[in-house]
């Protein structure tokens, strides 16, 4: 910029001789000293503060813990020991667990009382059959397998079912409801009559009418879950939307030349993502739920393969003179979906502290 | 008002046939023709499909189709038991079912009420904390979790209970199942209860009722427990529904004969006219409370139908 005070602008003026300023003749103020800081209250960006409000929550914490360590679980539990989850050892079925060392505390040592009609005895399979170096950590099943490495692989495919559940819902809920609440007017009209029908649907219905057509399987129990659980989250996104949409950062993006695009992604989503992975959370112990409930009622995953509901149906069978059988499925999921709801009601707290407790 | 009830109605109306139209596609997409006969030639054939009416366009079919589930006439059972008409099945179950559920509802309301109210009138200490891990831990562990531990307990070791429903000991068998059910109802209310009071009692209108010296149960009844029931009507009908899908495992697990057992029989043995029956007779039970709960909250909150109505 042309400064007036330039030395050609000075001459044509023809005033007395000024010192002209050069460069060399200013310094900078070293004011780090005087400007006020608030070194209390520092200021912090946002994924830091709910990193800091959500590790202040011990049950937050303690359900991400959990979360992790299963999954750990589940990724090298199966490979822990020499047993395979679908290899059968007819010959060494309902075995008691046994954990070498822990033997000798009369915890896991293989004994188990069988209740019969003269009274409960006690039982020691293990030196039954003469299989002293045999060991099951959780025990054998009905058919000789080893409740250890199933447990881990059952809760390996209930995870697996009930994140790429959880992701394909957040992307087609999330979707659907930045679309609708974003362009509002007719597109919104059709999209929420379509929305108010399908969840008029129950969803046990929907579920047991797909399985019927097609095949039991993982993917089939994943295409159930997509279709039935995008509901909820396509409603939050939209309120969201609806609310954010009006405001002036969006105005002001607007105003700048910025395509609807733009707008949805860059300058909308990265302010609901945290609500968005919140309801995430919420929605995988619905889907390990609805997963577990299925393969209960037959619809699950098939044989051989095991997840933690196929698990628990098939200790059911036998959970009166076998409990040890139905515990670790159970213990595990019933763990899971706690650590769940916990590390998803911390993450909603950290998120947004002003909001009211559910 | 009236706009807005006619605009529920008229939802819930396309809910219920668009679940009629999904039903009838499933039962055309079904393998073979009812009369696979071999002996029967296309003549025969021809004069069988006239008179079940199936040469009739595939719309007519589905409107006699819709005429009839309306009604109640849900066809024969194939599998469970041979040619006995469904509605005969379901009549002779439902009773129980909904014995069990509402024993569930009931006792899930009380509890979850006297829980939340636990929680938000000794807030922050350790009976509220008691009483948040009781309803977190109702929320995330399921039913049949419950039911199997009952069993397991009160049924198979102490024997109070029977484990299986015995028709004799009609209300003695209920109580577990009925528990069972009742966690994830009770759970629910007492989160939602112990949020609406908290909020109900941080109020303007509380500190003015305060100040103009009510005070003790006469303030906490009239004022503070009637503004926050208000709301927990809402989230009983998601509640009702999610104890309708539990009750199928639990049903099977104490072998109760109710509608549950029936369903999970019919899915087992691929008996598809009892599946639809039911899919049907679910979905409209869903619709019905769905429709009923929504109406009845705007009766009591206007602001909710103001609200509903403007988007």
């Amino acid at each position: 910029m042309e400064m007036k005070t330039s030395p050609g602008a000075s001459s044509d003026l023809a005033l007395e001789p000024f010192y002209m300023p050069v460069d060399s003749d200013f310094r900078f103020k070293d004011n780090t000293g005087e400007i006020p800081v608030d070194t209390n209250f520092a200021a912090q960006s946002f994924w830091k503060d709910v990193c800091i409000r959500y590790f202040g929550r011990a049950s937050a914490v303690f359900g991400l813990v959990m979360i992790l360590l299963i999954s750990v679980m589940a990724a090298v539990g199966p490979g822990m020991n020499a047993y395979s989850y679908s290899q059968q050892s007819l010959d060494q079925k309902n075995f008691a667990p046994r954990v070498k060392g822990l033997e000798m505390f009369g915890i896991f040592d293989g004994n188990e009382s069988i209740n019969t009609a003269a009274g409960s005895k006690m039982v020691n399979q293990y030196q039954e059959k003469g299989l002293e170096d045999v060991y099951y950590w959780f025990g054998s099943d009905n058919f000789g397998r080893d409740i250890w490495t199933r447990t881990w692989t059952g809760a390996r495919v209930s995870l697996i079912i009930a994140v790429a559940a959880a992701v394909i819902n957040m992307v087609i809920g999330m979707g659907y409801g930045l679309l609708s609440g974003y362009f509002g007017g007719w597109v919104d009209m059709v999209l929420q009559r379509i929305l108010e029908i399908a969840s008029g649907i129950p969803r046990l219905v929907t579920v047991t009418l797909l399985l019927l057509v097609l095949q039991p399987g993982m993917l089939t129990i994943i295409f159930a879950l997509m279709l039935t659980e995008w509901i909820g989250m396509s409603r939050i996104v939209r309120a969201e939307m609806l609310k954010l949409k009006e405001q002036e950062f969006v105005l002001a993006s607007k105003t700048l030349g910025a395509g609807s695009l733009f707008i949805i992604f860059r300058e909308i989503l990265p302010n609901i993502i945290g609500t968005v992975i919140t309801q995430v959370m919420f929605s995988i112990p619905t889907a390990i739920f609805t997963e577990a409930f299925l393969s209960f009622l037959g619809l699950g995953v098939p044989v051989p393969q095991c997840s933690l509901g196929s698990l628990i149906s098939e200790g059911f069978n036998s959970f009166t003179t076998h409990p040890y059988q139905i515990i670790p499925p159970i213990g595990v999921m019933a763990l899971l979906m706690l650590s769940f709801n916990l590390a998803a009601d911390g993450l909603r707290e950290a998120l947004d502290p002003k909001l009211k407790e559910r | 008002m009236k706009k807005y009830t006619i605009k529920r109605i008229l939802i819930s109306f396309f809910t219920l046939l668009t679940i009629l139209l999904a039903l009838f596609v499933l039962m055309q997409m079904m393998p073979g023709s009812p009369f696979n006969d071999e002996k029967l030639n296309n003549d025969q054939r021809m004069v069988l499909y006239a008179k079940y009416g199936l040469d009739q366009p595939i719309a007519v079919q589905f409107f006699r189709y819709v005429k009839n589930m309306l009604k109640g006439d849900f066809g024969v059972s194939y599998n469970i038991s041979k040619n006995t008409p469904i509605s005969q099945l379901i009549q002779t179950r439902l009773p129980v079912s909904i014995r069990i559920g509402g024993l569930a509802v009931s006792i899930g309301m009380v509890f979850g009420l006297l829980l939340g109210l636990l929680g938000a009138l000794k807030h922050n200490t350790i009976w509220d904390s008691l009483a948040t891990a009781i309803s977190v831990m109702g929320v995330s562990v399921p039913s049949y979790v419950f039911a199997l531990a009952l069993s397991y307990t009160l049924g198979f070791r102490l024997g109070w209970f029977p484990m299986v429903y015995k028709e004799k000991l009609a209300i003695l068998s209920s109580v577990m199942p009925g528990i069972a059910l009742s966690m994830f109802t009770m759970a629910g209310i007492a989160r939602f209860t112990r949020s609406e009071m908290l909020e109900v009692m941080g109020s303007d209108y509380m500190l003015l009722a305060e100040s103009k010296g009510i005070t003790g149960w006469a303030l906490f009844l009239r004022h503070g427990l009637r503004n926050a029931l208000l709301p927990i009507i809402t989230v009983l009908a998601p509640l009702i529904v999610d104890l309708m899908t539990g009750s199928l495992v639990v049903e099977k697990i104490f072998a109760i004969p109710g509608v549950g057992s029936l369903l999970v029989n019919a899915i087992q043995s691929n008996d598809y006219n009892v599946v639809i029956a039911l899919s049907f007779i679910y979905s409209s039970m869903y619709i019905i409370i769905m429709l009923v709960v929504d109406i009845l909250y705007g009766v009591i909150d206007p602001r909710i139908r103001l609200t509903k109505e403007g988007d």
